[in-house]
This record gives structure tokens, sequence and C-alpha cells, in this order.
């Protein structure tokens, strides 16, 4: 087939061009990983009780889950479409866990002395990262799955992105069963295990990105 | 259309002409395309060097690809940057498929493809889209038959066959999904031998003069 004739073929009746592509993509994949990732939560670890939400400490791991999920989510919409600049949502990636670092780090000098690492490690610090991790699975093949539609041209780091959504999804859903009452436990082991989870997309970007 | 080669006015002759077509413009989108296929050929042509039978089947692989991203494209960037940066991904893809093959054979096979290499004419691809087109599921090929190739009206394709109009637009667009990925996937079968790309550049270079790589 000439070339002339494949632009006929694409160009008739081609219609408008899908708005909004990255979102519609995306956001079904997050929210199909959430679902999932909370009923497993709860199923597996048993629902935080309700008198706990009378407190700020499971608003401020979703608040951050959130907002790092919306920042992550763009950074992986930027970096699936050719040629888009990334600087911005790199950025908003880095103020979302700087900022939580630094509600962290207040909490530490908050606490006195001697509590301080027991608040910091709690009684989860090391089971948190790796169910971050395993919560975040459905997200992260959702997420990896949305991403590959698109037309992503830096393999490894549409992976990170998608990996660091995944994660953030993941440390949403684990935040319904997670008792741990401190920020700088939040900060470093939740933190920990979305970095995991990008790692991971990273990891796998290159072999199932390609397109 | 003649165009300056200049890359500031190229952008300003195409971005309108793109605007349109992704609001729905079928004219501005054919014409949007043609412009890119001569900006794309002679990015690819300029790095393919060693390879000039490639050329028009990457282009054509490009423009397929770019149709199926089109949702991809942000508005603020230039439309010339969004095509190469695809362009680019899709030449990467070939090196790599090459770069692994070509280690696995003798130097004169190299050599004698080298030696033979003749400047296909524009529009010369190597690969028929289609027959690629037969392997198809009946249903996406009918489709893409109906509306594409013969020129029916999806409200035509869609009373001809019987299916709703929603679902011939999908079939369609499924079809050239399926057609991309098997583009990419004939790409890599056909890469280990090159026979086919030794005899079509054997038969370019008997019946027309083998002219030197223009640069």
């Amino acid at each position: 087939m000439k070339t002339d004739a494949l632009i006929d073929l694409l160009a008739r009746d081609a219609g408008p061009a899908p708005r909004a592509l990255a979102w519609r993509r995306l956001s079904p994949a997050a929210a199909a990983g959430l679902f999932v990732s909370a009923v497993a939560a709860i199923g597996w670890f048993g629902a935080l009780p309700a008198q706990m939400f009378a407190t700020a400490v499971p608003w401020m791991k979703m608040a951050y889950a959130g907002a790092l999920a919306a920042a992550a989510g763009w950074l992986a919409a930027r970096l699936s479409m050719p040629a888009a600049p990334v600087r911005s949502a790199t950025r908003a990636v880095t103020v979302v866990v700087l900022a939580m670092a630094a509600i962290g780090l207040l909490s530490w000098f908050a606490a006195p002395a001697g509590e301080r690492m027991a608040a910091l490690l709690g009684h989860s610090w090391f089971s948190c990262p790796p169910s971050v991790l395993v919560l975040s699975l459905p997200a992260l093949v959702g997420s990896l799955w949305a991403v590959r539609g698109m037309a992503p041209t830096r393999l490894r780091a549409a992976g990170f992105a998608a990996g660091l959504l995944a994660g953030a999804v993941g440390a949403f859903g684990y935040s319904l069963s997670c008792p741990e009452a401190s920020a700088a436990f939040v900060a470093v082991w939740y933190s920990l295990g979305i970095l995991l989870t990008g790692a991971l997309g990273a990891a796998l970007g290159p072999y199932v990105l390609r397109w | 259309m003649p165009v300056d080669d200049s890359p500031g006015d190229f952008e300003s002759a195409l971005k309108p002409l793109w605007l349109r077509a992704q609001s729905g413009d079928d004219v501005a989108y054919r014409q949007a395309l043609g412009l890119l296929a001569s900006r794309l050929r002679a990015y690819l042509k300029r790095r393919l060097s060693g390879l000039p039978d490639e050329v028009e089947d990457l282009v054509q692989e490009t423009l397929l690809a770019l149709h199926l991203q089109r949702g991809t494209y942000d508005p603020t960037l230039p439309v010339s940057a969004w095509a190469v940066a695809i362009a680019r991904h899709k030449l990467v893809d070939l090196w790599r498929r090459r770069g692994r093959r070509d280690s696995l054979h003798d130097a004169i096979d190299d050599v004698d493809e080298q030696s033979l290499a003749a400047e296909p004419d524009d529009g010369g691809a190597r690969r028929d889209l289609e027959t690629l087109f037969d392997a198809l599921p009946p249903a996406q090929r009918q489709a893409i038959e109906l509306t594409k190739l013969e020129g029916l009206s999806v409200a035509e394709a869609a009373a001809r066959t019987g299916a709703s109009e929603s679902a011939i637009k999908v079939q369609v667009h499924r079809g050239l999904k399926r057609l991309a990925a098997l583009v990419r996937a004939d790409a890599r079968a056909d890469t280990p031998g090159k026979k086919m790309s030794r005899m079509d550049t054997l038969d370019a270079g008997m019946s027309q003069p083998v002219h030197g790589r223009s640069k």
C-alpha cells in the first residue's frame, strides 16, 4: 500500500480525536485498584475501629495517599504523551512527598525524646512497606495497562510513575486498616512502600510498556 | 504542496490544520498527515541511511501510530515535536530489533545488503499493509473495508452489516490497533533473514537506476 493511500484510509471518516484520554484511562484503573486494595486490606487486616476516624490520623494518611495518587497520576499522564514536559508534574510529586516528610519531622521533634523511636517504628514498621506493596499490585496492573494504551516513550520513567500511582492507591487502601498513629511512621514507612511499588513499576516498564 | 522546510514555518502551516483535524475535520486531517509524512520521511531517511529500504515502512508504521495515539497530543505543544517523538520511539524499536538480530548474522550478510542498497521511491513501502488486513478478525476487516476502502459512511456501513454505528466505529478502531500490532509482529518476523528486503532492493536496482543516498 502506498503511503498516500494509507493517509486517505486513516483520515477518511476519522472524526474528532478522543479527549481527556489520560484521565479516561488512568482514573478507572486507579478506582478499580483502590476498590480491590480496600477490600483486601479490610479482609486481611480488619477495618480500623470507627472511633479512630474521629482522630486526625487516618485522614492524614488518606490525604497523603490521595494527594500523591493525584500527583503521580498527573506525572503518569504526562509521561504517556510524547514530547510533553513533565517538570510541573514531577514537582507536584516532590512537593507532596516533602510535605509529608516535613509533617513527619515535626511530629518527631514534637514527641518527647524517649518516645520518638517507638513512635517512628510503631509495632508494624517491618510489615507496613510490604503490605502497601502487595495491596498496590491490582492498581499497578491497572495503571500499567492504562499507560500502555497511550504512547509512553520513556518506558522506565512511565513505569515508575505508574508504580507511584499504584503505590499511593495501595497506601490509601492500607490506611483503612492500619492503626499506627504517628505522622513520622507514615512519612517513612508508607513512603517506602509506595517507593517500592514505584521501583517495581520502573523495573517492569521497559518490558510491559512497549508499543 | 510546496512547503518551506524551516521548522517554524512548517509548524505554523501544520498546527492549524492539525487542530482542525483533532476536532473532526477529515480534510484538514488528510492534509496534516500528508505534511507529517514528508517531514517524517526526511527525519527517518537521515537516520536510516544504512537501511534505506526500511524508511517507508517506518513512515507508515509511524503514521498508523500517530493516528491511533492522536488522543495523546497536548495542544500546547508543537505538533511536529509530538510526531517526531513518536517516530523516534518507532526508530529506537527498529534499532533494538536490528541490533539484536544483526549480532546473530555474519558480516557478509551486512556487506551484501549494503552493496545492494538502493534508495526506494517515496511511497515504495516494502511491507504491504493490504496483505496484513487479511489477518484481521472478519468483523474488524469488514468495518475497515466498508468505511475506509469502499468509502461508505458509518451509517451506510451499519445498515449494510446490521451492526450499530458505534459498533462499526469500535471495530474500525480495534482493527487499526490490531493492524499496528501486526505491523510490529511482521517487522520482527521479517528482520532475521532479510530475504524480502534483499529481493526488493535487487528488483529496484534492476528496474531503475541506482542513485546515491540523498543527504
